[in-house]
């Protein structure tokens, strides 16, 4: 995979705004896209149901489908995107894949409400520490368009 | 060579010769007994002795009470003439060698219970000393509500709010409470004997073994067919047979949902159903929820009709010998009804959705779905239905023998072991250890409620209040039940209630039937429906679902489960009253 902007999407409904934004993004730079799932079995930690179903494998498959659905966008776009499914906590799992691929760009949405994964406070602390660790720059997505940006030289930018 | 009767008379001579020494063997041997079991009588033990007195000892609900104290001391109280303590059925039996002159004095005394002093009367000692038996009957004894009622009730209302509000894991939250228990009656009882709750011993005696194990064999069974990937290609079928039509979609789903949640258990069920509904739902351009949470309200429906079906059930079944086919049979109908409630309900609440034209599938995600719904192994998937349906069958005829379910399921998991070789370290790793932890944990901070008192005092204030009215019992069970199952996890809540329920079906004149049995199971699962965190399996489903962006919030869940709920009991308590 030679993409060099990762876009971080979980590819629900509320999701493709977001989705459009980055396919967007990779089109004006004219860059291969890469879509990642991150899959987490957090929310069974509380449950003393059975887990006797390979739920992991299950939500992989899901996700993977839920990124072909995003591959499809990108192709109707024009652009070419790749995508990838991994498991485990969200911090971790970005931090290996900027080292694993060539990534210049990291694409996120915004937390909107009751939907989003990460708080806004989640999302400076992370992007600050992989952007310091990786130089890596980050762009924050709001209802498809542009937030703001951080870059590890350049700090915030608000783009709103 | 020596024949038989020449034996024969060897040995006769042989005990001519040495008559006298066996015979003063045989007396000093009684001489050592005689004298132990003297002193075993003058002591007041049980056994052997000319003067006995008997009596069985219960709680106010009738339940033989064990390991009482019983003490004959004379009427002024200062001499003990002989002590014990009840069985198991709640018997005791006093062997005295000698009677007193005058009357007679019987302590009763228990850590949970009034202490009572019974007096034997000279006419009842006369009677005695004829007779050499006195049966003394029944004593109820009344529950004391003392410290160690208090702890016992604190901790189970701590578990119960623990596993509520998520606060600890629920095995975690059940297992504080197992300890927090004997820390109790060990090192609170050593200061203070009301502090003692129960012994280790007993409290491991409320732990069910026959539900422990059909858990366990069902978990094995279920996880070497959920590998073979026949739910998800069930749901695939449903897609392709509804031709995007989505209301036929969405009742295709709540039928394959309920059958396999009766089958299997309804948070599985969801583990299966909800990813492979999401990828169809987004492919066909509408909101995945309209497909899942009808499931997941099915799901909850249709496990309640059969043994395996609900975790609830299992727990029923067992304490209540309520059969595989008992469960079919009795309760059937009426979920299907409810089923069909339910649907006219999530067709008429979604129709806007449901009229929308889907949007055509591109080839590649219809090959990417087609791929996640394939039949993973088609050789393996016969093999564990033919397994499978054994265990059913097993299920069906194991009852004629008094088998518990529990050993069709184990021999089903066995045999699958043997015939399919999977992953022997795979399927050890399939049972899920903390469930059955918690299972234990829970039956004794359960039995721990029961011990002193405390569902025995709800039985009884519940019985006062329904009289001899059982459809007012069999109400009262449905709609009380389901409505503290909308906020409070249903598992517990049932372990708690059986006692209770066994109470009242003793109580209730024509509850002998028991339907309150079946109202427990239905309000138990159909409350599930009410709100987000009334099931488990509602919670995995908005777990799984929010992994997409796509959640089930509080508000939005209550909009469609608290009518499902009303509707789905009404339909089960009339059902019962039909029935019944």
């Amino acid at each position: 995979m030679t993409a060099k902007i990762l876009c971080l999407t979980r590819g629900g409904e509320s999701s493709y705004p977001n989705q459009d934004g980055a396919i967007a993004i990779a089109k004006d730079l004219d860059e291969e896209l890469l879509f990642l799932y991150i899959s987490s079995v957090q929310f069974l930690d509380y449950s003393a149901a059975p887990k006797v179903v390979d739920i992991e494998s299950e939500l992989d498959e899901m996700g993977e489908f839920l990124l072909v659905m995003a591959q499809e966008r990108a192709r109707k776009a024009g652009v070419v995107a790749d995508i990838l499914v991994r498991r485990g906590n969200f911090l971790e799992v970005l931090k290996d894949v900027v080292q694993e691929y060539p990534i210049e760009t990291v694409i996120l949405g915004s937390s909107t409400g009751d939907t989003g994964v990460i708080t806004e406070e989640f999302t400076s602390e992370i992007t600050e520490e992989i952007s310091r660790e990786y130089d890596v720059e980050f762009i924050i997505l709001k209802d498809g368009n542009i937030q703001k940006t951080f870059k590890i030289d350049s700090d915030w930018e608000d783009c709103q | 060579m020596l024949n038989r009767t020449d034996l024969k008379s060897k040995l006769l001579s042989f005990l001519g010769s040495y008559s006298h020494v066996l015979l003063i063997a045989i007396l000093a041997g009684l001489m050592v007994v005689i004298p132990g079991e003297a002193l075993a009588l003058t002591n007041g033990q049980e056994g052997g002795g000319n003067y006995v007195i008997i009596g069985t000892l219960v709680d106010q609900q009738g339940i033989p009470v064990v390991d009482v104290s019983v003490k004959v001391l004379s009427i002024d109280g200062t001499e003990l003439l002989g002590e014990t303590e009840s069985q198991e059925d709640g018997t005791w039996r006093l062997a005295l060698i000698q009677l007193p002159a005058g009357e007679l004095q019987i302590k009763i005394e228990h850590p949970r219970y009034i202490p009572q002093t019974l007096n034997l009367s000279v006419h009842d000692l006369d009677n005695l000393n004829e007779v050499g038996l006195h049966r003394l009957g029944e004593t109820t004894l009344d529950w004391e509500i003392n410290a160690g009622f208090w702890a016992a009730t604190l901790i189970f209302l701590g578990v119960i709010l623990l596993i509520a509000f998520e606060k600890l894991h629920s095995t975690t939250a059940a297992l504080t409470g197992f300890s927090a228990l004997f820390l109790v009656s060990y090192v609170g009882g050593a200061f203070n004997p009301n502090f003692f709750i129960f012994s280790f011993e007993r409290g491991l005696s409320y732990i069910n073994w026959e539900v422990i194990f059909l858990i366990m064999g069902m978990m094995i069974i279920v996880a070497i067919i959920e590998a073979t990937g026949i739910f998800q290609w069930t749901a695939f079928q449903a897609y392709r047979l509804s031709s995007g039509r989505n209301w036929l979609l969405v009742i295709i789903l709540i039928a394959i949902t309920a059958v396999a949640s009766a089958l299997l258990d309804n948070f599985t069920t969801m583990l299966l159903m909800v990813p492979i509904s999401l990828q169809i739902g987004l492919a066909l351009g509408i909101n995945p929820l309209v497909l899942i949470i009808p499931e997941v309200l099915a799901s909850n429906v249709g496990g309640i009709s059969t043994l395996v079906g609900t975790p609830t059930n299992i727990l029923i079944g067992a304490y209540a010998n309520i059969s595989f086919t008992d469960f079919l049979v009795n309760q059937t109908v009426g979920v299907i009804v409810a089923l069909v409630g339910l649907t006219g309900f999530i067709l008429f609440y979604y129709r806007k959705e449901f009229m929308k034209k889907s949007s055509t599938i591109s080839p590649s995600l219809y090959k990417k779905l087609e791929e996640n719904a394939r039949l993973e192994d088609s050789q393996s998937l016969w093999k564990a239905g033919i397994v499978f349906a054994f265990v059913l069958v097993g299920f069906i005829l194991g009852e004629s023998v008094h088998l518990a379910p529990a050993v069709p399921a184990m021999i089903g998991a066995t045999v699958l072991l043997i015939w399919l070789k999977p992953d022997v370290h795979q399927m050890i790793i399939a049972v899920d250890w903390t469930t059955l932890v918690f299972f234990m944990s829970l039956f004794v901070v359960v039995g721990a409620v029961q011990e002193v008192g405390l569902l025995g005092l709800v039985a009884s204030e519940m019985a006062s209040m329904i009289g001899d009215n059982l459809p007012l019992g069999i109400f009262m069970i449905v709609f009380g039940v389901g409505a503290i199952s909308t906020v409070i996890a249903n598992i517990p809540l049932t372990a708690a209630m059986l006692p209770i329920v066994d109470f009242l079906t003793m109580t209730i004149p024509g509850a002998h039937s028991k339907v309150l049995y079946y109202a427990l199971s239905m309000g138990a699962a159909m409350g599930g429906n009410g709100t987000l965190i009334g099931g488990e399996a509602n919670l995995v489903t908005a777990g799984i679902t929010n992994q997409t962006n796509t959640p089930i919030t509080f508000k939005g869940f209550l909009k469609v489960g608290l009518p499902v709920t009303f509707i789905t009991l009404c339909i089960g308590f009339i059902w019962l009253l039909i029935r019944f």
